[in-house]
């Protein structure tokens, strides 16, 4: 489950209008989402408010084996509209799972962020400010994220940690959204590492005009995107790189069938390639797999998991329901009010299963987790952990 | 006088160290680049042993032990490793970080294992090797030069001339650092566990906090601080300088326990009340003087410094010695240790070389200096060194005398071999004065062939050269020896000899030591062209206490021996284990800083 402050920066970036899917970065966030779960280990208790629509809070304590805890703080310079409360946060937005991509969206012009009074620009850049400390290790990560334009974002994220070299790293990101295309550059005073991140939108262009309305060409809609992205890495320091390719296509919400998303990630350095195929077959469950093969040491890796959304039923209105018209969803006005919880399951080849269950109990979000590994019989639990969320 | 090791049980079956080398490389945590288990895939000793070469025993008794050997080994042990490391240098860069700050890279640091096997073969070693024992104190074991001649390593990247030259130079170094410095820490910390059983539990409770600690320990006695003072701003002596560098905390703790106290002071009641209540105390030697024991023990430490000075007069040219002057001698305040770490080659000046030995002597022993017995010792021992197989016992001076009627014991009646007892005997004697030295050295039991010899030695106008003649004419297997020690084929030695020779009592010994002042200043003045370092001097009157003695001990030592073959067994391949794990570690350590590998038990 998504912390808080994660899902106060999604927030975020959802109020400045930043496309987080349009990134090399995010090109398998399905498979990401349903494969590479975090399992918690421990208990975990955070408590999270956004006071203001500026100011977000969030403390937490956790216990494996030692006590340690977090203290954390947000600054928003945009108001943050959305809701907080963890009564009533929608579960789609905190449980990651399949993602379904949204139509490009042209980005705003420069012109319409700009705002006059009195013949002076009077806007300001719209900035996050974000910092936690992690006790007792004395760990602090700060985070400071600015919109330079439209198209434009900068992220510096920054750990102190004594444990660190030189006592910790800067993380500079710049990010380019353009779209159709979106490009990042990245710099990390860790052994001076260099990055660029590219992705690519092949078809549809969305900076483009449409033409002129002629008929029913131009509002035939688009089912599907193809996307290809590189990233290619640099260490100054330590003089080794990195470098990968990727390929994905992804159905978009016009698509008639069951939404599915493919992805094809190649390193050439070191002969791995990865595919995923993730697919969404029907409201409450969506399934992925991911083969990884090294044509360098012919080893191979097989992963699937799902997700299913497990929804409470009342039979004694169950048939009411179903005699309802399709369109008529005004019966609920919280989508996920009837969900008893989302189930998480991956397995790999070695039979190392890791499960998670989420969901909502009153007020508290809970995630329970565990992971499994069949072929240790003398300790096949290999963690379990519970967590708790509430925020006001 | 012969050691006798017993190579073939040590190379039969290494199945047991094997497992254990596995399990002991696997505990600690692995730095990120190794993504499996280390397993030790073959281990053999080989068939041929190290040749081990006696080139001195300085003392000899039942608690303590010291010699310097040549060891030289050309023999084919190997040892072959097995793991599968990461061949991503961003997957390895990446999982040390933290998330937040990292790029997070979508497949560019995905992970590429690689097996990789390390064979360690045609190991050549040559050093020379000074090894103290002390039951309190542990055994002390120091290479004196770099031992480690040449490895061949070979890996699965043999085909890739880079990596092999790097894999090659990286385990060289590594071995190198874990002769010099990790070895002798470790043997020593192993003896403190073998010999005092309070050390080693308190040493496992501190290897618990030591696992958490990240400092990376070091070896105290690589590196004694240079020119060391004590409180009194008094330049410390090295051996004093050794005596606290080995954790002296642990080690009053260990020699001192409650029990032992509680039982010390019933002795001494006892001693005091004429109560016939003796507390028994296993394997203890008594000595009724406790400060002519530390004494002894206390000169007797000094080996290093001693052997350093005779290994660099090897060197040094024979006309040179004697424009050496004990101001030299004092002038130089060279790190021993550090100065030991180069090859010999840097002692090709006798100043440095007869100074080294001397180097951090207070004034009030400067005079000391001057009396140079061993010298010209050093250098016939250069052109004729002793060979392995001559197990006629390659000792100095004194100590031979002292060991005669050993030699002959079957002829002559022996004295009672009970250790104890003639320690005894030293004791009683030791308390005598200088000044009846033929009488002290009636203590072999039978002294019809040695009173003359002895008693002529101890005149005090005897020269070195005349007693060792005269101590070689009635036994002449001891005349072999005598070219190779060779010590007195040039220089005269000075009067103050006659305390060596009497040296055989320990309270002797100390008075002797005492007296040296009065007597060198004479001969120091006379005879400055033959500079001898304080340390040789107490190294050779220590040297004396061998005797019955030391065939006693050897008995002992040989039943302790077969005793405890299993035993050491388990802790050789125990200690090897912490060698492999530590050089492992070390290896891979190189270029990350991880948390260093704890000595683990």
């Amino acid at each position: 489950m998504l912390g808080f402050m994660d899902y106060v920066q999604n927030a975020f970036a959802e109020a400045t209008g930043w496309n987080r899917d349009n990134s090399y970065g995010t090109l398998n966030a399905t498979a990401q989402a349903l494969l590479d779960f975090d399992t918690p280990r421990g208990l975990r208790l955070n408590l999270s408010s956004l006071a203001a629509p500026t100011f977000a809070t969030s403390y937490s304590i956790g216990s494996v084996g030692v006590v340690d805890g977090s203290v954390s703080y947000l600054y928003s310079s945009v108001p943050l509209q959305t809701s907080a409360k963890s009564c009533d946060i929608d579960l789609h937005r905190v449980i990651r799972g399949y993602r379904h991509l949204r139509e490009l969206r042209r980005p705003d012009d420069d012109a319409w962020w700009e705002l006059w009074h009195g013949g002076k620009r009077i806007d300001r850049k719209k900035t996050l400010l974000y910092g936690r400390i992690l006790v007792p290790h004395s760990t602090l990560e700060a985070l400071y994220l600015r919109r330079l334009s439209p198209t434009r974002q900068l992220r510096i994220s920054c750990v102190s940690d004594s444990n660190l070299n030189n006592g910790g790293t800067i993380l500079g990101l710049l990010q380019n959204d353009h779209g159709k295309y979106s490009t990042e550059y990245m710099y990390s005073t860790d052994s001076a590492l260099m990055g660029v991140r590219g992705l690519y939108n092949f078809g549809f262009d969305p900076r483009v005009e449409p033409a002129i309305p002629t008929g029913q060409e131009t509002t035939e809609p688009i089912y599907g995107r193809f996307s290809a992205g590189a990233e290619l890495y640099y260490g100054l320091l330590n003089k080794s790189g990195g470098i990968s390719t990727g390929l994905r296509f992804t159905t978009l919400p016009h698509h008639t069938g069951f939404p599915y998303t493919m992805t094809l990630t190649l390193n050439p350095l070191m002969g791995n390639l990865s595919s995923t195929y993730a697919v969404k077959a029907g409201q409450n469950l969506a399934l992925c797999s991911r083969f990884d093969f090294n044509f360098y040491s012919y080893e191979s890796d097989l992963q699937v998991g799902c997700e299913l959304w497990r929804r409470r039923r009342n039979p004694e209105v169950e048939w009411a329901v179903k005699k309802l018209r399709p369109d008529w969803d005004a019966l609920t006005p919280k989508p996920d009010e009837d969900v008893a919880g989302v189930l998480k399951a991956r397995v790999d080849q070695n039979w190392k299963i890791g499960l998670l269950w989420e969901g909502r109990v009153k007020e508290l979000l809970f995630t329970l987790g565990a992971s499994l590994d069949l072929k240790r019989r003398e300790q096949i639990f290999r963690a379990v952990g519970v967590e708790l969320q509430y925020s006001s | 006088m012969a050691f006798n090791f017993n190579w073939s049980p040590l190379m039969a079956d290494t199945s047991a160290a094997r497992i254990m080398l596995t399990t002991a490389l696997n505990k600690s945590p692995k730095p990120p680049i190794i993504v499996d288990d280390i397993i030790v895939t073959e281990l053999n000793l080989g068939s041929t042993p190290p040749e081990l070469e006696i080139l001195e025993v300085g003392d000899l008794a039942e608690d303590r032990f010291r010699g310097i050997f040549k060891m030289s080994y050309t023999g084919d042990a190997f040892l072959t490793l097995k793991t599968r490391v990461q061949a991503n240098p961003l997957n390895t860069y990446l999982s040390t970080k933290p998330s937040f700050a990292s790029p997070q890279p979508l497949a560019a640091a995905s992970g590429l294992t690689i097996p990789l096997q390390i064979t360690l073969s045609d190991i050549r070693l040559s050093g020379f090797v000074i090894l103290v024992f002390s039951r309190q104190k542990g055994l002390t074991l120091v290479f004196r030069n770099d031992p480690l001649e040449s490895l061949k390593v070979s890996s699965t990247f043999d085909s890739i001339p880079f990596v092999r030259d790097y894999l090659q130079k990286e385990i060289e170094g590594q071995l190198r650092v874990l002769f010099m410095e990790d070895l002798p820490a470790i043997l020593h910390r192993l003896s403190l566990r073998l010999w005092s059983p309070e050390y080693a539990e308190m040493d496992d409770e501190r290897m618990e906090q030591e696992a958490k600690d990240t400092t990376v320990p070091i070896d105290p006695l690589a590196s004694p601080p240079q020119d060391a003072v004590d409180a009194f701003g008094n330049p410390l002596d090295e051996d004093q300088l050794s005596a606290f560098a080995l954790d002296p905390s642990s080690e009053t703790h260990a020699s001192f326990s409650q029990k032992n106290l509680i039982r010390l002071a019933a002795l001494t009641e006892s001693h005091h009340t004429l109560s016939l209540f003796t507390p028994a105390m296993r394997e203890t030697v008594f000595r009724a003087w406790a400060g002519a024991c530390e004494r002894s023990e206390h000169s007797g430490i000094a080996t290093p410094s001693l052997t350093q000075s005779s290994l660099s007069r090897i060197q040094s040219s024979f006309g040179s010695n004697k424009s050496t002057t004990p101001s030299l001698a004092s002038s130089s305040t060279g790190n021993e240790t550090a100065s030991s770490r180069p090859t010999l080659q840097s002692f090709n000046s006798t100043q440095t070389g007869i100074g080294m030995g001397s180097r951090t002597r207070t004034t009030r022993k400067k005079k000391t200096r001057v009396v140079n017995l061993r010298k010209d010792k050093t250098t016939s021992e250069d052109a004729s060194s002793i060979g392995t197989d001559n197990s006629a016992p390659p000792s100095i001076t004194i100590s031979e005398i002292a060991s005669i009627p050993e030699d002959h014991e079957e002829d002559l009646a022996t004295p009672p071999k009970s250790p104890v007892k003639t320690l005894r005997y030293e004791s009683q004697h030791g308390s005598l004065d200088v000044g009846e030295p033929a009488q002290l050295l009636e203590q072999p039991a039978d002294p019809t062939p040695t009173a003359p010899v002895l008693s002529e030695l101890s005149t005090p106008k005897t020269s070195r050269d005349r007693s060792k003649a005269k101590a070689a004419s009635p036994f002449p297997s001891l005349t072999p020896e005598h070219p190779q020690l060779g010590r007195s084929t040039t220089s005269k030695p000075p009067q103050s000899h006659i305390h060596q020779v009497s040296g055989s009592t320990r309270m002797l010994r100390s008075l002797s030591l005492d007296k040296i002042p009065f007597q060198t200043s004479v001969s120091g003045s006379s005879t400055s062209r033959h500079p001898l370092s304080p340390t040789a001097y107490a190294e050779s009157s220590s040297s004396g206490s061998g005797g019955i003695l030391e065939q006693a001990w050897m008995m002992k030592m040989a039943n302790e021996i077969a005793r405890r073959v299993q035993d050491e067994k388990d802790k050789e391949a125990r200690g090897e284990q912490r060698v492999a794990a530590k050089l492992d570690s070390g290896m891979w350590e190189a270029g990350d800083v991880e948390a260093p590998p704890a000595y683990e038990a």
